[in-house]
């Protein structure tokens, strides 16, 4: 699409036509251009083509799975009951969805409305950070048919995972309403975008409220398996303070990452305002995700002295908890410090990979990795890995495809 | 039933936690002190030097459950030699809610024998763990699980200390938890042992209440010294179990954990639920606050403009 | 275990210095046989050849107790039972519920304060501890089969002899994957 943009092809930014006559929905859909050329667009990507290649193994697996049951794609492990759906899926894609409360919190509550080009963007990767969540919940729940059960049929209220549930329920549509205006101005719906800015506070108060339980709720999850964790990412006093932080530095950081990659391979679909903001912006986030990732290197090490894990450090799981920490943490935050002062944004950009992989590490060593450090080391089933790619895949079709249509990376232009 | 006040405590606060559904309201919003167990219920005292490893227990578990066939005889001393993942032993599974397992101590003259089941903890970590309330803990004793209810999460897996719980991943219509029931539907609620204690030979399992056979316990111990370790596994161990050992061998040498402590498993979430109450009445007046007061200057330009 | 030979040692000591006469008449009060069939629905009845374990025993409180009116043979036993008081019966199921852990049983022996043997064993349990026990450090048989055989029905039971599953390729499989 970046070439065809050079070739003179201007991308649909409001409802009318060069013409005077409006978009069609249809028109809409195929990005103003015929079927044909639109097809002939999806062809020549050499993206489509992995994507191509990774349905034709993922899906008939992923059909499998609830033909045959979780034992055929997983190795059905009672020692191991979560395994890469929920290590991968939930536990890592939440925090690096969390990009959504947070621009909403600093555009709406704070007022930052110096950060508005990059709010909807933010919005979006929660809300579809989430949803993907849930659909990998779905793939790893053995009767995923009775998901609302905690909600209407039998309520265990006590548990940590029944805040989860209702919280990211209530999340979901909370940035559902938050999207709202986006897909209103899309489809020339003015009164629902309407409705939602009188109550945009409200929701925005919300998402914090529910983030900050959420999120920390996914941590204190793990509180329930003291013995099993590794005592080095095991703190049963702040172990949904980390996993709350992280998210804060995970959600800005996956921002960053998601606005490198779009201005990298969408930049026919941003507009000028975007573009010339987003080095300025990244900077802005690359503040924030410092300010976090300190704050979290901090009671991690108080996590550690709090119970007193310090002869750990020593043992091989101590290495492995210095590698996290080195190349997780401790970086990222060296280069968001250096790219804010030398205001070089390549830097921070370089440095938010880092970040995201380092909070992937964090949740995957806490959900699987030294998870039940004392018994064995659980090897994923590759159709279970098959299952997380295809279905992590599908959640990047979605983003590109909303991406693509909807005035996220643009401003949406109004009929006078 | 005081005692019960502190979780019926941690059930209001989250369901305040779910405020937007206004769900389940607290009736006692008193916090009180650990839940000790049924003061009636029963339990099992099983002296591990007196098993002999002939895995009738594990027949009658099969038979009183309709557990399927099994991969190799009840009579089968192979199984012990059979290693899962790591090394480790045989464990309860969806076939099997009881196995025994076989432990060669250096020094003792005979093999010791241990057999694994659900330990119906006083406050079992699976039951605070669902999100669906299918885990019971029944006044006789037992820990009982409903299927019916269960969604497939497997936090009670991960949330059990003694790595009980099963799972039947091969169902893929209806797959469920897997454990011991003590067998509280055909016998139990009855009055009558669990089947394995009854067809024990060697009576390795004394059925009674728990607070009898804790005595029982420490007179044992102090009858035979030098006899078994002087310690009740299960005693207090998460909160006290309804199954309990002794031994002779020191229960880490034979796959105990020791290391459990003495809190139910709930203890160490509690410092995460009580945040919970917090942030749900703190946040919103504090963050309409910092609103307010990041947008005072557009607020004051506006009045200005406005006068 | 060391325990136990302990508790043999004693018993020799305790039998040399206090029951020389009562040991001559041994073999003439026990019956030659008994059948013991309390687990019938699993096993055929267990002849147990009372004669010649009298030959074995150091004393009939091995068994016994002090039931027959010697001293008893467990430490444990004399610190009340010292000159061994005889029972109006020997016969073990006299004293071992055959029917243990039932809710009567429980209510017996639970609901009394007064009572002091609390963990009397059953009868299956009675026989099983003390054949086992003194067949493991005499050296006699140890195998469920070797003293009783299973019929059919034990064999469904156990899942053994015709009603044995049939042997799988991936046998082995511990469960923990």
């Amino acid at each position: 699409m970046n070439s065809l943009q050079s070739q003179g092809f201007a991308p649909i930014v409001s409802h009318l036509k060069k013409d005077g006559s409006e978009w069609t929905v249809k028109e809409k859909l195929l990005l103003g251009l015929s079927p044909k050329e639109y097809w002939a667009v999806q062809l020549r990507n050499p993206f489509n083509w992995v994507l191509w290649v990774i349905y034709a193994v993922g899906l008939p697996i992923l059909v499998g799975r609830f033909i045959y049951g979780l034992g055929w794609v997983t190795h059905s492990s009672y020692d191991y009951p979560w395994g890469l759906f929920l290590g991968w899926g939930l536990f890592t894609m939440v925090p690096l969805s969390a990009s959504g409360f947070m621009m909403g919190t600093t555009v709406e509550l704070f007022g930052r409305k110096d950060f508005k080009p990059l709010e909807r963007l933010g919005l979006l990767n929660g809300l579809l950070g989430y949803l993907f969540a849930v659909m990998f919940l779905q793939v790893d729940l053995g009767q995923p048919w009775r998901l609302i059960y905690p909600m209407f049929v039998s309520l265990g209220p006590a548990a940590v995972l029944f805040l989860v549930a209702w919280h990211v329920a209530t999340y979901l549509s909370c940035q559902v309403a938050e999207l709202v205006p986006a897909f209103a101005e899309w489809m020339n719906f003015p009164k629902a975008k309407q409705f939602i800015k009188k109550i945009v506070l409200g929701l925005t108060v919300a998402g914090i409220i529910l983030s900050t339980l959420h999120q920390g709720a996914l941590g204190a999850l793990f509180t329930y398996a003291p013995g099993k964790v590794h005592p080095l990412w095991y703190s049963s006093s702040f172990q949904w303070f980390q996993f709350f932080v992280s998210a804060v530095f995970a959600g800005l950081s996956m921002l960053i990452v998601v606005s490198t990659l779009s201005k990298w391979f969408m930049r026919w679909r941003c507009d000028e305002t975007y573009l010339n903001n987003l080095s300025k912006l990244t900077l802005g986030l690359a503040k924030g995700a410092s300010l976090a990732l300190i704050t979290y290197l901090v009671i991690r090490i108080i996590g550690i002295a709090h119970d007193n894990d310090w002869q750990y450090l020593a043992t091989g799981w101590g290495a492995w908890f210095m590698f996290e920490m080195v190349v997780g943490v401790i970086l990222p935050l060296i280069f968001y410090t250096m790219a804010v002062r030398n205001s070089n944004a390549s830097l921070a950009r370089f440095s938010a990979f880092l970040a995201v992989f380092g909070l992937a590490l964090n949740r995957l060593n806490t959900a699987l990795i030294t998870f039940n450090w004392q018994l064995y080391q659980e090897i994923p089933h590759w159709r279970e890995v098959v299952i997380v790619v295809t279905v992590y895949a599908t959640y990047i079709v979605v983003y590109r495809a909303i991406l693509a249509r909807m005035p996220i990376l643009y401003t949406w232009k109004e009929n006078k | 039933m005081k005692k019960l006040h502190r979780r019926s405590f941690l059930k209001g606060g989250l369901a305040g936690g779910a405020a937007i559904a206004a769900v389940g309201t607290s009736k006692h919003a008193e916090a009180a002190g650990s839940f000790g167990g049924y003061p009636d219920s029963m339990g099992v005292l099983v002296d591990l030097t007196k098993c002999v490893g002939c895995r009738t227990c594990e027949a009658a578990c099969n038979k009183e459950q309709g557990l399927p066939a099994p991969d190799k005889s009840f009579d089968d001393p192979s199984v012990f030699e059979e290693k899962r993942e790591g090394g480790l032993p045989r464990r309860t599974t969806e076939k099997a809610y009881t196995v025994v397992q076989k432990y060669d101590v250096p020094g003792r003259e005979h093999p010791l024998f241990r057999k694994v089941q659900c330990n119906h903890c006083n406050e079992p970590a699976c039951l605070t763990s669902c999100f669906v309330n299918a885990y019971k803990k029944t006044p006789e004793g037992a820990v009982m699980y409903d299927h019916t209810v269960c969604v497939g999460c497997r936090t009670c897996m991960v949330a059990c200390p003694f790595y009980i719980p099963a799972y039947s991943y091969s169902s893929a219509i209806n797959p469920v938890v897997k454990k011991c029931i003590m067998c509280y539907d055909t016998r139990l609620k009855f009055g009558k042992p669990p089947a394995c204690v009854e067809a024990c030979p060697q009576e390795v399992m004394t059925f009674g209440k728990r607070k009898d056979l804790l005595k029982m316990a420490h007179q044992r111990i102090s009858d035979k010294p030098g006899a078994y370790v002087d310690h009740v596994y299960g005693e207090t161990e998460v909160g006290g179990t309804a199954w309990m050992y002794l031994s002779d061998v020191p229960f880490d040498k034979i796959g105990y954990d020791t290391h459990l402590g003495d809190q139910p498993i709930i203890s160490y979430v509690k410092e995460f639920l009580t945040i919970v109450p917090m942030v749900l009445t703190i946040w919103p007046a504090l963050f309409t606050g910092f609103h307010l007061l990041s947008n005072r200057k557009e607020a004051l330009k506006n009045e200005d403009t406005k006068s | 275990m060391g325990g136990r030979k302990k508790t043999l040692m004693g018993m020799a000591a305790l039998m040399l210095l206090t029951a020389p006469t009562g040991a001559q008449s041994w073999a003439a009060d026990g019956p030659g046989t008994v059948e013991l069939g309390s687990l019938a629905n699993h096993y055929s009845a267990v002849t147990f050849d009372h004669a010649m374990h009298v030959g074995v025993a150091t004393s009939c409180a091995d068994c016994h107790h002090h039931t027959t009116g010697l001293a008893p043979t467990d430490p444990n036993c004399v610190r009340c039972h010292k000159a061994g008081a005889q029972a109006q019966s020997v016969s073990c199921k006299d004293c071992h519920s055959d029917k243990r852990f039932s809710p009567e049983d429980l209510e017996k022996t639970g609901g009394n304060p007064q009572l002091y043997h609390k963990g009397k064993l059953g009868l299956k349990g009675a026989y099983h501890q003390k054949c086992l026990g003194c067949h493991t450090t005499m050296g006699g048989p140890t195998g469920c089969q070797d003293c009783h055989a299973r019929n059919d029905q034990g064999d469904a039971f156990f899942h053994s002899g015709k009603y044995a599953p049939a042997p799988k390729a991936s046998g082995g499989h511990g469960g923990g994957h």
